[in-house]
Parts: C-alpha cells; structure tokens; sequence
C-alpha cells in the first residue's frame, strides 16, 4: 500500500502543478515528460513485465490516432468516442500481432523485428490509402472545446494526458499484485519452466500485448488531439518507438516507477543541455547523448537501480553493526 | 555660517544640483537612446533530419536582423533593436510547438517558423493561443493557412499556387516547341509535400492534353534509384517530374543519366536540388538542363543580389531557405515599424494592410488575403551551362528555355 500511496501523492502533486505553475513552456515540458512516461509505461507492460521487447509498439500509437482522427473528419464522430475506439484499436492491435507471432513461436530479436516491420508496414499502408491522407496527413479542424476533446488552455491537455498516464501506471501497480502480473514475470523470466508449472504462456502474452496496445493507442489519440495533424511519420516512424522503450530502459525495465523516472531524467537532462547550449545547433545533443551512454554504462538496469542499490548497502550496514 | 559661500547657495551643493538637475533633464533622451529590444522567435529545425535546411533558415533570419538593426533598427519605436530568440524544434512538431510556447514567454512579439509543414501547423496553432503574430517561412501545405487562424501569415507561395504554375508553365514551354512532350512520370517523395504536389499534377496535366504514365512514390531517406530508374525507363516518358528533397533528387538525377534515360525533359516541382548551387556544382553533368518550378529570388534585383553576396560571404549557399526565412523576418519587421507598436493587435492588422516591397523578390508588393500573400509566385529555373537562370515569366527570365534537351 506504501506504493500505491506514494503513486497517488506524485500523482495529486502534478496534478496541481497548473494551477501554481504560471509557465505555459514549464507546463509542456512536464507535459512532454509525461507523454513519454505514457508510452514509456505502454511499453513497459509488454517488454518490462512480460519480458516482450517490441520495436515497433508505434504500430499502436498510430492506430489510436489515426483512429481518432479519421472518425472525426471522415465520419462526424466526436473524438471522445474515437478515444475510445482509438484505445480499442490498439489493444485489439496488439493482441492481433501477438497472436500471429507467438502463434508461430517467435521470440527475442525475431519478435523485435516483426514488430518493427509491421509498424513499416502500417506507415506504407497509410501512405498509400486516401482516408488517411495518404502522404500529406490528416488535418483535424480546430475547434477549441472540451466537448471537441480540444481545450484553449494547456492545463485542459495536461489534466487529459496526467489522467491517461495515471490510468496506466494504476494498472500497473494492480499488474504487479495481480496473479497476471505475477504468471506475466514468470514467463519473462523462464517461459519454458512458467509453462511446465501450468502457466498458458500463450495467453498471458497476448494479454501484456493488448494491454500495453491499449494504453500506446490511447497515447496516439492524445497526441493527435493535441497537434492535431498527424501523418504517416509521426504516427508510424520509429521515433515513437524508440522512445517508448528509451525511458523504460533508462529508468528502469520492469518496474511501476522506471519509466516514470526515465521520462523526467531525460527531458530534464535535454532541458538543461538545451539551457546550457541552446544557440549552438546540436550541442545539446551531444550532452545528452554522452549522458545516456554514461547512464547506460554505469546504470544498466537504469535509475531505479540506485535506489535498490542503497537499500542493500543499508541492509549491508545493519548486519555488519 | 554656511559652508563654502555667505548668504548664498554653498558652491558644492551648486554643482551637485546643477549635475543632478543635468542628469535628470537628460534621462528621457538617454531612455529613448535605448529602448527596449524587441525579440523575435525563431524556430528551425536545426537538428535532425531536416538540419541543413533549419540551419540554412535560421542564417537567413538571423542575416535580416542584423541588417535591420544596422539601418537603425525599428524607428518608428524610437530605433529599437531586433533581438533573436533561436529555438530548434529538433524536426519535430511537437517540439516546435514547446520552442515556441518557450519563445513567446521570453518575450517574442512575433514568430518566424518552422521550415517544414508539419512543423509550421504546430507552431502556428501554439501561437495563435497567445495571438502573437507568427509569420510561415517555408511551410507550403495549403492547409497552413486554410484554419483560419488569424495570427498567421505566408509570405511564400503555397504549393496548390505552385503546382498550378508548373502545369501552366510546362503547357506554355511545351506549346512554345510544336508540343512534342505527351506523356509524363511523376517520381515524388511519400510525406505531405511530395504527395500533395503529385496529387495536384495528377488532377492538373491531363487537362492539358499530357498523359501520366506513372506516379512513383518513395521514402526519404532512399538509399538506392536502380529500381525506380528502371521502372521510368519501362514506361519511357517525354518528361520526368520529381517531387522530393535535396538527397533523394541528387541520386535520382544520377541514377536517370546512369541508366543513360534521356527524356525531352527533367521538369521539376519544388525540386531539392534542382535550384541548388550545390547539386550544380557537384554534379554538373547531371544537373545540366533540369528546369525547376520554385522559389526564386528576382535575379535581376540588385537587393536580391546584393544579399546573394552577402550570403556567400558567409561562407552560405543562397538558398531558398536563406531568402525565405529573411523576408518573412523582414515583413514581420516592417509590420512592426508601421505599426509603431508591438501589441499583437496592431501588428496582425499592419500585416494584413502589408504593401511591402523589398523582398528582392519576383512577387511585387504583398497582399495578403487570409495570410496568404497571394502576389507570392514561384518562377522557372533551368540549369544551362552550370549556371541556374531564370527561364519564366519572361519580365524575370535571364535565358530562353532549351526543350527538348535532346
């Protein structure tokens, strides 16, 4: 419960950082961070706790907003229903593409690769059929009103997007108590022997790949509602991808707070790059980039490793003395 | 008894008055020779995969500012300075959506971005939440300016403007040669602007009596044109029109002279680097005779030359990034001066009345309509003789067309 209380108390504390906060640019910062520690999170559920590491989790993403957008432009439907379908879409997608893999057995980098490909896949298809808007996108009207899931003032995305993301890591507290989390990290870390002792590896899969679909399609509505223009780049690229699994891996895989953790040291680590180096085009990248490789090197089971590391050292200490 | 003097105004205290008095007269003048500078945000994408192109704007605006401040800055507010705020949106909307958030909270009274289309719908969408006026340097989805956010302003043409001159262009050359050309193959890249562009030719050259054989689309980055020279070389077209960026156009054009493909034709729509210096230089045979519809500066502008010179004593190519992005910072500087004023308000509504005319341009003076400058034209280029001229409209052109090139 001690978790689960200090999930809630991080939670409630950016929940009301707009109302203290007078920076828009501040706001969006965090707002950024918490995208991540979304799709972050998304991922985490299938390549963390499931130990399924996907290449390809924007396959999802784009599917959620392509789902939004298209329903609100081509058909009238309000996007809080396209949300709906969006989230849907990509937990079906996600059980679609687990099923047709796991199905023939594939796991590691082979399942890695297929998921990339499908994503590839995806960005050609929506390239290519008129209701995405092909190549040129597909452009959301403006129409600011929370009814219309478009808000005039930043706090309405970011209570939207805080929400989502508590929504995802809730369920992955639940994950970690739950007996599916529990036959999930069995068949991440033997399959063979969690099946033996009568774990349906099978399924359990397929449920940690709807699972993490559902919240990365819910995270490509939120995106599409919020730029309101999307493409087949953006929404199938791999960028998403990579950054899905960028902050879980620098945070933490397989833990509630990694990707959390993750999102808030990278963003903050680009943000005072950014400070520091601002006007000198690609500089910044370099801090960054030279930091990661450090963290990588010196935390490879990333920044939640620090904290277990000083609970053992206490530990250590209390049976010496 | 006083100190210093009898009866009368001590001598210290005379002159500490008479300094303080001095003082105090000239403060107002000494406040009006410095006001306070007025930031402009500009926002390119000057890391990622569009980094030269964003670095490329960003000299350009930077070029303008420099240029404004030196003839004394904005006079109409007692000679304010321009001051630059760079954000790099890193090739990402969403990051060009926060830099811009971040440069109106430091204090941008206007915006000048964001290179790409897609960027460009981000950071004018941010802006348009603050109202700061927010002028599109190269963006030219038609869609930038069709949201009907009142903030925003083009200086450019779109590429619906474009694609349209291009059709009209290539029937006039055509026309002009006994129309020898019936069949076309379009090569294009598969984001919003090769796409758009392509669907655009598609719908508009048929009108004009040519045939499309083909539409060829393709990913950027693209390592390899073998398959796709090939495929255009199956369906032998009289003209070959690509659409796409800088890296891809340059492989193209090589792999088409490779694959010894020798269309009447090679005519380009916003082509990368068909209007290049670079491409010309590097690659001259393959460059030699490509026409291109693009931005242009008027060559026969001494402003435009002058600036050309100016650029590449900087070591820059003068590219359409570099005179784009200095305009759309000087119009937004000229909306300022008229304006005399930097409130939001006051300066859209001076770019709305814009009649600016020292673009260098081939545009003639701005009218906006809805943002758009609608003077904005793009003109036609042909590479002869490694140089790249002017071939339309006439009133700009510095040599005649050569088609067909064989």
């Amino acid at each position: 419960m001690r978790t689960l209380a200090l999930l809630v108390a991080i939670f409630a504390a950016l929940a009301v950082l707009p109302i203290g906060l007078r920076s828009d640019f501040w706001l969006n910062a965090v707002m950024l961070a918490l995208f991540s520690a979304l799709i972050g999170q998304s991922w985490n559920i299938a390549g963390g706790y499931a130990g399924q590491f996907s290449f390809g989790h924007a396959l999802f993403f784009g599917l959620g907003g392509y789902a939004v957008a298209v329903l609100q432009v081509h058909l009238g439907i309000n996007p809080w229903l396209g949300m709906a379908v969006g989230g849907a879409l990509g937990a079906g997608a996600g059980a679609a593409l687990g099923w047709l893999t796991f199905r023939y057995g594939l796991r590691g980098s082979y399942f890695a690769l297929v998921t990339l490909a499908f994503a590839e896949v995806f960005r050609i298809l929506a390239n290519s059929v008129p209701f995405t808007g092909a190549g040129e996108g597909i452009l959301i009207p403006l129409d600011p009103h929370p009814a219309m899931l478009q808000f005039r003032a930043l706090s309405g995305y970011y209570w939207l997007l805080l929400g989502l993301t508590f929504a995802c890591f809730l369920t992955v507290w639940w994950l970690e108590r739950s007996r599916l989390g529990a036959q999930m990290q069995a068949v991440r870390d033997n399959e063979d022997a969690a099946a033996a002792v009568g774990v349906d590896a099978f399924t359990v899969k397929l449920k940690a790949m709807a699972l993490s679909g559902l919240f990365m399609g819910l995270a490509g509505v939120f995106y599409t509602q919020r730029y309101l223009y999307l493409d087949p780049g953006l929404a199938f690229g791999p960028a998403q991808s990579v950054e899905a699994l960028l902050v879980a891996i620098v945070g933490g895989i397989g833990t509630l707070f990694g990707p959390l953790l993750g999102a808030f040291a990278l963003h903050l680590l680009a943000e005072a790059a950014q400070g520091v180096l601002g006007d000198v085009p690609g500089a910044n990248m370099v801090i960054y980039g030279t930091v990661l490789v450090a963290m990588v090197l010196f935390l490879p089971r990333g920044l939640t490793s620090l904290r277990q590391g000083g609970r053992r050292r206490r530990r250590r200490r209390t049976k010496d003395a | 008894m006083t100190n210093g003097t009898k009866g009368g105004l001590p001598r210290r205290a005379f002159l500490a008055g008479t300094a303080a008095a001095t003082g105090l007269l000239a403060a107002p003048s000494l406040l009006r020779a410095a006001p306070e500078a007025i930031k402009i945000g500009l926002i390119h994408p000057v890391t990622g995969a569009l980094s030269y192109s964003g670095n490329q704007c960003r000299a350009g605006g930077e070029m303008a500012i420099a240029d404004i401040n030196a003839a004394g800055g904005i006079k109409s507010m007692g000679g304010a300075k321009l001051q630059a705020i760079l954000g790099d949106s890193q090739s990402k909307p969403a990051i060009g959506a926060s830099e811009t958030v971040r440069a109106i909270e430091d204090g941008a009274k206007g915006i000048v971005a964001g290179y790409a289309s897609s960027i460009c719908l981000a950071t004018t969408q941010e802006a348009a939440k603050t109202n700061t006026p927010h002028v599109v340097d190269v963006g030219v989805a038609d869609s930038i300016m069709e949201r009907g956010l009142t903030n925003t302003f083009r200086f450019g043409p779109g590429y619906g403007k474009i694609a349209r001159d291009a059709v009209t262009s290539l029937d006039a050359i055509n026309k002009a040669a006994g129309s020898p050309a019936k069949t076309v193959v379009i090569v294009h890249e598969d984001s919003a602007f090769g796409t758009g562009t392509a669907k655009l030719l598609s719908t508009e050259l048929p009108k004009h009596g040519f045939k499309i054989l083909k539409v060829i689309a393709h990913p950027t980055p693209m390592r390899d044109f073998t398959n796709i020279a090939l495929q255009v070389k199956a369906a032998n077209p009289d003209i070959i029109i690509p659409a796409n960026y800088y890296n891809e156009y340059v492989l193209f054009a090589r792999t088409i002279r490779q694959q010894r493909i020798k269309p009447m034709a090679i005519y380009s729509v916003l082509g990368g680097a068909a209007s290049s210096y670079k491409f010309v230089k590097d690659f001259p045979e393959a460059a030699e005779g490509v026409m291109d519809t693009n931005h242009w500066f008027n060559p026969k502008s001494d402003l435009a030359q002058e600036r050309k010179k100016a650029t590449e004593a900087k070591g820059l190519y003068y590219t359409y990034e570099v005179y784009l992005t200095y305009n759309a910072v000087a119009l937004l500087a000229d909306a300022i001066e008229r304006a005399g004023s930097t409130d939001h308000a006051k300066v859209i509504a001076a770019l709305n009345a814009s009649t600016w005319d020292k673009s260098g341009m081939p545009y003639g003076p701005t009218k906006m309509v809805k943002g758009q400058n609608t003077g904005a034209q793009p003109v036609n280029t042909q590479v002869q003789g490694g140089q790249i001229d002017v071939i339309r409209p006439a009133q700009f052109a510095q040599a005649q067309v050569k088609f067909p090139m064989v």
